[in-house]
């Protein structure tokens, strides 16, 4: 069999998936749902974000949304105040974000554990608190509106259906080059930093420089998550950026499981459509959030698709070699060859 | 010989106990030297002050010309040093491979950029690495080939130790430090580590070994040097040392088992 057929058939199950996803808003009509979708696009690149520090690196990173508030707040102040082009205040919007966590990492990624954690929860305190009362600038508690709908390179994404499928193309970017990094060199050596960071040291991984890496990276990948927010919401404001969004996060992870590629993305789509369904017993609403966490807690502890044990790199995204010995018979590397 | 690894007057304390105190020595390149001494003697520490795990309170240690005493650990290790530990270390939800691939992190480049892109020469190099990791896994005959794509955690203790060897001999270090590396294994097991570390001297490594199974000792050292209270009491030939009346109190004496096996 061709090596192409047998990618395509051993992948049938994303490819099918990927095309559910593009048939999706013209098989459903209803704009609310659309509107769910970009959310929960949303929130992939927010979890995978956090994903390669809480699942791969092992850092506990529980202040997320600081990142995401000033990717968002950097893309709204750059086309609003200073008529900047989308594209590249969507760009902005990662790399400040990313100096932002750069500036974070440096000083505290020495801490461990808890301490690390409270760090990170103190930046998200204050990211909240600067955007809340520095009025001159972010406009305070009232935030900034009317941010324009984006334009990229003449395309203009009016609609809710195109700006869903401008999110799909940033999820599978995103998504796509997760799996690449996790799967290299680069990402053995977060693995083996979480694992043991003494022995990885001991075979020349620089801990304290691939810990500021990765935690740049996943600053980035927030910050492009608060411009996707931004452009499509056109109206941000401090509230959205809190640390109950950072716990949202955190239980997105819990739930689908880290670690792992396809954890968060589970874990995403089912914590932010639980509460759209469930809209109909409003008032129970939280109550049946709180009880479904409880419940995967008490039966997965590891989230439906946790334990670093599952290991789903995702074949159609990454063809590097991964089976190395079959039997009696050595396949060196099979995509290579 | 000398110039190769040396360490002069090392003193490790901790918090008042001296745990290493005033040890001197010189491991010549392609010797095999083995350190001995009753628990709690300060093998370990003496590992771990050479390959930056711990700082050295005050002494030097010198490879190769070069002042390595306060150096961190992935810096030691990129002068060429690898070491294994007593308590076994490895990275548990990673498989055989990607262990191995680890202790090959420094004998390869690839970064973010060409880990996303995947460039041509990235997946040479991952290429090779496998195939290295490979060739390296050959050495310890059928018990690790047919598990390269199991988690370490699921092997049998006595894996564990060959993969933690193995993680060393990827990069072709110059100096390895195995620390206790056939604890928990039974005696035929044992002799399979003996052969290899016979083929490794054969194929150019210098090793320091930190070993309690006597018979062992006596059969691979070129030296012995024994550590008794974070001391060294004595050094020389394996015949020679076991004659020493310092040592058969501090340790042969009092441990006869250890001298039978």
């Amino acid at each position: 069999m061709p090596q192409i057929v047998k990618d395509t058939l051993e992948n049938s199950p994303m490819i099918l998936f990927l095309a559910a996803l593009v048939i999706a808003p013209f098989v459903i009509p209803n704009q609310y749902i659309v509107q769910i979708m970009v959310f929960i696009g949303i929130y992939v690149i927010l979890a995978q974000s956090l994903n390669l520090l809480n699942g791969y690196i092992g850092l506990i990173a529980i202040g997320h949304a600081g990142f995401y508030g000033i990717g968002a707040y950097t893309s709204a102040k750059l086309t609003v105040d200073a008529g900047l082009p989308f594209e590249l205040a969507f760009l902005c919007a990662g790399l400040v974000a990313g100096a932002f966590g750069w500036a974070l990492g440096r000083p505290t990624l020495r801490l461990e554990g808890i301490y690390l954690a409270l760090a990170t929860l103190g930046f998200n305190l204050i990211v909240w608190l600067v955007l809340l009362n520095w009025n001159s600038f972010t406009g305070g508690p009232l935030g900034i509106k009317g941010i324009p709908r984006p334009t990229i390179l003449g395309w203009e994404v009016d609609t809710r259906t195109e700006y869903y499928f401008f999110i799909l193309a940033v999820v599978v970017t995103v998504v796509f080059t997760m799996a690449r990094l996790v799967n290299s060199r680069f990402g053995r050596a977060l693995v083996a930093i979480r694992e043991d960071q003494l022995a990885a040291a001991a075979m020349g991984v620089d801990v304290t420089r691939y810990k500021v890496q990765a935690f740049v990276i996943s600053a980035f990948y927030a910050g492009i998550a608060g411009a996707c927010y931004a452009h499509f919401v056109r109206y941000i404001s401090p509230d959205s950026f809190t640390m109950l969004e950072s716990f949202i996060l955190l239980a997105i992870l819990a739930l689908g499981g880290s670690g792992n590629m396809i954890g968060p993305i589970v874990g995403a789509a089912i914590l932010i459509a639980i509460p759209e369904l469930f809209r109909a017993v409003a008032e129970y609403r939280m109550l049946l959030y709180g009880l479904v966490l409880i419940i995967i807690m008490q039966v997965r502890p590891q989230g439906l698709f946790g334990g670093h044990h599952y290991n789903l790199h995702l074949r159609l995204f990454d063809r590097g070699p991964r089976r190395t010995y079959r039997g009696d018979a050595f396949l060196p590397s099979e995509a290579e060859q | 010989m000398s110039g190769f690894l040396e360490i002069e007057r090392l003193g490790k304390d901790y918090g008042g106990v001296k745990a290493v105190h005033d040890v001197s020595l010189t491991v010549g390149e392609g010797e095999i030297v083995s350190l001995i001494g009753p628990n709690g003697a300060g093998k370990t520490t003496l590992f771990n002050c050479i390959t930056g795990t711990a700082s050295a309170s005050e002494g030097q240690v010198r490879y190769l010309g070069q002042d390595i005493t306060h150096l961190p650990p992935h810096r030691i290790a990129e002068a060429g040093i690898r070491r294994t530990f007593q308590h076994i270390r490895l990275f548990r939800e990673m498989t055989v491979m990607e262990n191995v691939l680890v202790g090959a992190h420094l004998t390869t480049s690839s970064g973010i950029a060409s880990g996303i892109l995947r460039p041509a020469w990235q997946k040479k190099e991952e290429h090779a690495a496998r195939a290295r990791v490979l060739e390296v896994l050959e050495q310890f005959e059928e018990r690790l080939l047919p598990r390269v794509d199991q988690k370490v955690k699921v092997l049998s203790y006595a894996n564990q130790r060959r993969v933690e060897i193995a993680r060393c001999l990827v990069s072709t270090p110059r100096l390895i430090l195995l620390d206790e590396p056939t604890a928990g294994m039974n005696p035929h097991e044992t002799q399979g580590i003996v052969e290899l570390i016979f083929r490794l001297r054969d194929a150019g490594y210098t090793l320091l070994v930190v070993e309690h199974k006597m018979r062992l000792v006596m059969n691979v050292s070129d030296r012995v040097v024994v550590l008794d209270h974070g001391e060294k009491i004595a050094e020389g030939p394996p015949a020679e040392v076991t004659e020493n009346p310092a040592v058969i109190e501090a340790y042969l004496g009092q441990r006869e088992n250890a001298a039978i096996e």
